[in-house]
C-alpha cells in the first residue's frame, strides 16, 4: 500500500511536470496563435476591431495581457477540469474530438498489447527450450525479419494484399457503417472484423520481442537454480515455466512499460492507412492544419498513457519479483 | 563396507568449436557405504565434472562419453528420462558449489521444498510438505518461521544451510557436495560442515566432497582422490595422502597448503600452470610440472594402479613409501585396458 502511495505520487508529479513543460514549449517559441490569426487577417484585408481580439481571446481561452504565470494556473485549472481548449480544424472541444477517435485507438493498442506480449513472450520461451534447433532458427530468424519491415511498408502491403485484393477484410472504418453501435453479437462481430488487419500488422511489426524474451529465457536456464530444478527430479515442464520463464518475464515487463509511448505512436501510421477511425486520423489532419490545441491535447493524453502503463508494470513487477517487495516495504 | 556407487572409466567431453575436449579422462572410483569421499584438485580438473556425471546433469556441450556409473547395482547412464528423474534427489542429492545462486530467487523457501516432495510423488498434501520442510530446517537449525522467506532475505550460511536441508529432504544414500563452503568465511565453513557431519553420523548416507582446500578435506574424508588436468592421479586414505604422498603432485599439493594442526612449514607452490586441454601431449599430463619426471613419462601415460591394499597411484615414478614398498598391479585388469585403448583414440 506505501508502495503503491509512493508510486502515485511518484506518477503525480511526472504528469505535472509533463503538463508544465507542454505549457511552456510553445509559449517559448516566437509568435503567438492570436497574433498569427491576425496577421492573416490583415493580409487578406480582413478588418480587425478590438472585438475580433477580444472573441480570438475567446476562443482561443487565453489573453495577449495577462502575465505568464498567471496563463499557466488558468492552463492547469482548466487541463483538470477537462477543459482542453478548442480545435482549430474541427471547431470543437479539443475534449470530444479526442474522446471520440481515443476509443478505437485504445481497443486497438490494447488489444494489441495484450495479443503481442502472450504470443512473444510464449514463443520466446518455447524458442529459448529448443534453441539450436530447427524450430528455433526458423521463429527467431522469421521474427526477425518480420519485425524489420518498417511499418508504412507492412501496412501498405497487407491493406492491398488482404484488403484491397482479396478482400478478406475490409478496407476501412471500425464497424460497418449501416450498424448502430449497440451491444448486440452483430456489432461487436464487425467491430472484432474490422479489428483483425490492423492488428495483425502490429502485432507482425511487434515481433521483435521474440528475440528479447528468448534471450531473457537463455540467460535465465544458464543460472544454477536451473540445474538445481533438474537435480531435484522437478519435471521440465515446470522447470521451464517456474523456474526459467517466471525470472525471465520480470524483464519484460519493464520492456512493455517502455515501449508504450512508442506503440501509440505507431499506431497512428496503421490507422491512417487502414482508415480505422482512431487518434491517427485526427492527429494527422491536425498536425497538416497546425492545430496546436489538439496536438497539445493528444501530447497530454499520452503522457498519461505512458504514466498509466508505467504505473501498471511497477505494480505487476512488485508483485511478481519478492526482492523489489522486500527492498521498498 | 559394500559399494555404493562404482564409477568405471568415465570420460566426460565438451564440444568447442576446436573439436571434443576431454573434460574427465578415464576416471574410476568407488565410494563405499556410509563413506565420505574427497575429490581435490586445482580448478579446471574435473572435478565438478564428475559430480555433475554421477546425476547426470551435463547438458550440451557436455557429455559423458565413455565408461559407466552403477549406482547400487543400476547402471545410471541406462535410465530413461522418467527413471533419471525419480533417481535424482531420491538416490543422490547435491549441494552445488554457487548454493547463493542455486534457489529460485522468486519463490518462497517453502514452494522449493514443496516441489521436491511432489516431483517424487512423496506428500499427498501442501501441509504435509510443509510439517516436512520445517522437520528439515530444524535439523538445520534454521527458524521454522522462516520458511515461508525468500531465498534473498537469508545470509549466504543460512542459505547454505537451507539448501543442505533441501538435499537431506528425500533421506539420499549419496550427498555430493561441490564446493558447499566456498564462498563462506571459515567460521561458518567450519559450522556448516560439523553439521553435515553430524547429519551423515546420524542417517548414514555416504558424502562426495569435493573443495580445493586440501586441509579441510584431510579432516573430514575417510578417502581422498587428487585429480589433475581430468585424470583421477592417486586415491588413498585422507590420513597419508599428505603424509605419504606417492604421486609427485600430491606431494606438491601437502606443500602448498598450511596444516590446520602442528608447527608452521615453508609452503612451497607446484612451478608451472595446469594443461591446456585442447592439446594434449603425450605421456604423463603432469610431466612438465613434475622434478621427477624422467623421458618416459614424457611418452608413456601412466595408468591408475594400486599400490597396495588401500591406494591407488597413476605414476611411472611414484614416491617412495618407507614401510610399504609394494609392487604396484592394476586396479581393475578388465576394465581399464580396453577401454584406455578407446579413450586414446578419442584423444
Amino acid at each position: 500500500m506505501k508502495f503503491i502511495l509512493s508510486r502515485l505520487g511518484f506518477y503525480l508529479l511526472a504528469f505535472v511536470t509533463a503538463v508544465t513543460i507542454n505549457f511552456f514549449l510553445p509559449r517559448m517559441m516566437p509568435g503567438d496563435p492570436i497574433k498569427s490569426f491576425l496577421g492573416r487577417l490583415a493580409m487578406n484585408g480582413g478588418q480587425i476591431t478590438p472585438e475580433t481580439i477580444s472573441a480570438l481571446e475567446a476562443l482561443y481561452g487565453y489573453s495577449t495581457s495577462t502575465p505568464l504565470w498567471q496563463q499557466f494556473f488558468q492552463y492547469l485549472g482548466s487541463v483538470l477540469a477537462g477543459d482542453w481548449g478548442m480545435s482549430t480544424r474541427f471547431f470543437q472541444p479539443v475534449f470530444e474530438v479526442l474522446g471520440r477517435g481515443m476509443l478505437w485507438t485504445l481497443l486497438l493498442v490494447g488489444t494489441y498489447l495484450i495479443v503481442s506480449y502472450t504470443l512473444t513472450t510464449l514463443l520466446g520461451i518455447y524458442v529459448a527450450w529448443k534453441r539450436g534447433t530447427w524450430t528455433d532458427s526458423v521463429i527467431t530468424v522469421g521474427s526477425v525479419v518480420v519485425s524489420s519491415i518498417p511499418s508504412v511498408v507492412m501496412a501498405l502491403v497487407m491493406y492491398f494484399i488482404f484488403a484491397s485484393n482479396l478482400g478478406w477484410f475490409p478496407t476501412s472504418y471500425a464497424y460497418h457503417p449501416s450498424l448502430d453501435p449497440a451491444f448486440s453479437g452483430e456489432f461487436i462481430g464487425s467491430v472484432a472484423y474490422h479489428l483483425v488487419l490492423p492488428l495483425l500488422c502490429m502485432v507482425a511489426l511487434g515481433m521483435g520481442n521474440v528475440m528479447g524474451m528468448r534471450s531473457n529465457m537463455i540467460n535465465q536456464l544458464g543460472e544454477d537454480f536451473i540445474v538445481m530444478g533438474w537435480a531435484k527430479g522437478v519435471r521440465d515442464r515446470k522447470v521451464m515455466l517456474h523456474y526459467g520463464a517466471r525470472n525471465a518475464i520480470l524483464p519484460m515487463i519493464t520492456s512493455f512499460a517502455m515501449s508504450v509511448g512508442a506503440i501509440f505512436g505507431g499506431s497512428l501510421i496503421i490507422e491512417i492507412i487502414f482508415n480505422y477511425p482512431g487518434l491517427g486520423q485526427v492527429m494527422f489532419q491536425a498536425m497538416l492544419a497546425r492545430d496546436y490545441p489538439l496536438i497539445q491535447g493528444y501530447l497530454l493524453i499520452m503522457t498519461m498513457m505512458v504514466l498509466g502503463a508505467n504505473f501498471i508494470a511497477d505494480c505487476l513487477l512488485f508483485v511478481l519479483d519478492p526482492r523489489l517487495r522486500t527492498q521498498l516495504d | 563396507m559394500s559399494k555404493l556407487v562404482e564409477v568405471k572409466n568415465l570420460c566426460v567431453d565438451y564440444i568447442t568449436f576446436n573439436g571434443r575436449v576431454r573434460a574427465v579422462s578415464d576416471v574410476s572410483f568407488h565410494i563405499n557405504q556410509g563413506e565420505i569421499l574427497g575429490l581435490a584438485g586445482e580448478s579446471g580438473c574435473g572435478k565438478s565434472t564428475i559430480a555433475y556425471s554421477l546425476m547426470r546433469l551435463h547438458r550440451p556441450p557436455a557429455l559423458i562419453s565413455e565408461g559407466s556409473i552403477e549406482f547400487e547395482g543400476r547402471d545410471v547412464l541406462a535410465m530413461d528420462d522418467d527413471q533419471l528423474r525419480e533417481f535424482r534427489w531420491k538416490e543422490t542429492s547435491m549441494v552445488f558449489q554457487s548454493a547463493m545462486n542455486c534457489l529460485n530467487p522468486v519463490k518462497t523457501i517453502e514452494y522449493q521444498f514443496w516441489d521436491i516432495f511432489d516431483a517424487h510423488g512423496l506428500v499427498s498434501s501442501r501441509d504435509e510438505s510443509i510439517e516436512k520442510a520445517k522437520e528439515l530446517l530444524r535439523i538445520v537449525d534454521i527458524p521454522t518461521e522462516r520458511l515461508f522467506d525468500y531465498p534473498h532475505q537469508f545470509s549466504g550460511g543460512m542459505r547454505q544451510r537451507v539448501v543442505i536441508a533441501m538435499a537431506l529432504a528425500l533421506k539420499p544414500k549419496l550427498l555430493i557436495m561441490d564446493e558447499p563452503t566456498t564462498a563462506l568465511d571459515v567460521v561458518v565453513q567450519r559450522e556448516i560442515l560439523q553439521k553435515v557431519y553430524q547429519l551423515k553420523e546420524q542417517f548414514g548416507f555416504s558424502i562426495l566432497f569435493i573443495t580445493h582446500d586440501l586441509s579441510l578435506m584431510v579432516e573430514l574424508c575417510d578417502r581422498i582422490g587428487i585429480m589433475y588436468s581430468g585424470k583421477l592421479v592417486e586415491l588413498a586414505p585422507a590420513k597419508q595422502i599428505l603424509s605419504q604422498p606417492l604421486h609427485p603432485y600430491a606431494h606438491g599439493l601437502g606443500d602448498s597448503f598450511p596444516t590446520l594442526h602442528g608447527e608452521l612449514q615453508e609452503m612451497k607452490g607446484i612451478p608451472g600452470t595446469p594443461l591446456d586441454l585442447q592439446n594434449v601431449p603425450p605421456g604423463c599430463r603432469f610431466a612438465p610440472r613434475c622434478f621427477k619426471a624422467t623421458a618416459a613419462c614424457r611418452e608413456q601415460e601412466p595408468q591408475l594402479l594400486q599400490a597396495n591394499e588401500q591406494r591407488w597411484v597413476a605414476c611411472l615414478e611414484p614416491l617412495k613409501i618407507a614401510s610399504q614398498a609394494q609392487q604396484p598391479e592394476p586396479l581393475t585388469q578388465s576394465h581399464s585396458e580396453p577401454s584406455e585403448t578407446t579413450c586414446a583414440e578419442a584423444l
